[in-house]
């Protein structure tokens, strides 16, 4: 089924965490305004939650265009090649020209590294973009590099490397939240030292403030570094309570928790309850 | 006198609210008041402190339904209610994935208080925008459809709608009452 949406209301890491998870497989189109008010489109496919391809182009020509451009094959060539390998029709672009061996594995990974992760890391900082997710079995055999990387390690990676956090001050964890595991296990996805010194307070005692203070570091990047380890599903923001706030807009709460008394203890409710109270329901 | 407690919470605007008003037998006590920064645009006026709506079904029994605010920073509330509750409904807005991460947030919250029977209860289902079940229940951090709680559409107007949610939660708290 399509989704839609936009980064405002559910970001793009936490949508790559979603397709990953759900192991999704189509074609993620992305619309953003750039400043100068044009409409620029961005594509992603995932193939079972893995990201395979990105262009900003759907005729299957960006891969070519790249490794003409780094002078590696001329496009004659290349369009040669896919011609008479008839292997092509199923193959990636990338491992077929590998396979002939105009290509060696090392650029094929920068290859994969600029159509995906650079570009997927420039995307993160989009404050304003609409997205679909298109369900689709089609991939773009000619846009491939045959190299793949699961939405979580791009994640990673490129929040790691994220210059503005702009687009996700309101999305960052509660200073006066601690952490809580959803693990059972270490993690096995690869963390580095900052994160793997965060995940020695996951335990959902030690609020995020408390923990700057003890890491001697702003509490501004340990609310990043939380965010990279929520947003890829290793932990869950845990909640203290907050006390009674005296900072309400013409409200009554004196009022509304005298018309409703604390309730006393929790008793245990007979089976005839149940069947009383679903019989009635039914009737009404 | 046995009396439930049903608590339903979800983020704002889901219909918690008019949920406990369809149902209700008594007029709903109106914590209502003037919202204020981005819950505005959604709606004019926010649930406060709470909503508390009741349903006498015979002499002795009753359900007891306790709506909470929408918004986080009334938690140190939701923190008496739990503790006391039998079971609770959590409405999300299915057209709305920007009120995901917040539906989940509340479903920690309640979850590390207080292990009680939950359900879902989708509303806006009818929505052009709206996400399937399915990808709402990934976007809440179900990776596994072994471990779905029950989960429902809902409209919230529609006294036969809530009444459905509610015997669904009731059978999902009996099968926990017997296990």
């Amino acid at each position: 089924m399509t989704i839609t949406g936009n980064f405002t209301d559910f970001s793009l890491p936490e949508l790559l965490h979603f397709l990953d998870h759900g192991k999704k497989t189509g074609l993620l189109a992305i619309e953003l305004l750039s400043e100068n008010s044009k409409k620029q489109h961005y594509y992603i496919w995932l193939h079972q939650g893995r990201i395979v391809a990105a262009a900003d182009r759907l005729d299957e020509k960006g891969l070519t265009l790249m490794i003409a451009q780094r002078g590696w094959i001329s496009e004659r060539v290349i369009s040669r090649v896919t011609r008479i390998c008839p292997t092509f029709i199923n193959t990636p672009l990338g491992l077929s020209l590998k396979s002939q061996g105009l290509l060696q594995p090392e650029q094929l990974k920068l290859l994969f590294n600029t159509q995906v992760i650079r570009q997927i890391s420039t995307l993160f900082e989009a404050e304003d973009a609409l997205f679909t997710f298109k369900p689709t079995t089609n991939m773009p055999i000619a846009e491939m590099t045959g190299l793949s990387m699961t939405g979580t390690d791009v994640i990673l990676l490129s929040l790691r490397s994220l210059r503005s956090w702009k687009t996700f001050a309101d999305k960052l964890p509660d200073p006066t939240s601690g952490l809580s595991s959803l693990i059972a296990k270490q993690p096995q996805i690869p963390l580095n030292p900052e994160e793997w010194q965060l995940w020695e307070f996951v335990n959902g005692e030690i609020s995020l403030h408390h923990i700057a203070t003890h890491l001697r570091i702003s509490l501004e990047t340990v609310q990043q570094i939380a965010f990279r380890l929520i947003v890829v599903g290793l932990v869950e923001e845990h909640f203290m309570v907050a006390s009674a706030t005296s900072n309400l807009a013409n409200s009554s709460p004196a009022v509304a928790l005298a018309a409703v008394q604390q309730p006393p203890e929790k008793p245990n409710l007979s089976q005839s309850f149940f069947k009383s109270l679903v019989n009635f329901l039914r009737s009404k | 006198m046995e009396n439930m407690r049903l608590i339903v919470t979800g983020t704002v605007g889901a219909g918690k609210s008019t949920f406990i008003r369809s149902i209700s037998e008594i007029e709903v006590v109106d914590t209502d008041t003037i919202a204020t920064d981005e819950t505005a645009l959604l709606k004019t006026k926010t649930t406060v402190a709470l909503d508390f709506g009741r349903l006498q079904f015979s002499p002795e029994m009753a359900l007891h339904l306790y709506g909470t605010p929408g918004q986080s920073r009334f938690d140190f509330m939701w923190d008496i209610l739990i503790r006391k509750a039998h079971a609770y409904i959590l409405l999300v807005a299915a057209h709305r994935p920007r009120d995901f991460r917040q539906a989940r947030k509340i479903m920690n919250f309640m979850n590390q208080r207080a292990q009680i029977p939950m359900i879902i209860g989708l509303t806006y289902t009818d929505s052009p925008d709206a996400w399937s079940e399915e990808d709402v229940c990934l976007a809440l951090g179900y990776m596994d459809e072994n471990h779905l709680p029950p989960i429902v559409k809902v409209n919230p107007t529609q006294r036969d709608s809530v009444a459905n949610a509610v015997i669904v939660l009731v059978h999902h708290l009996m099968q926990s009452c017997v296990a």
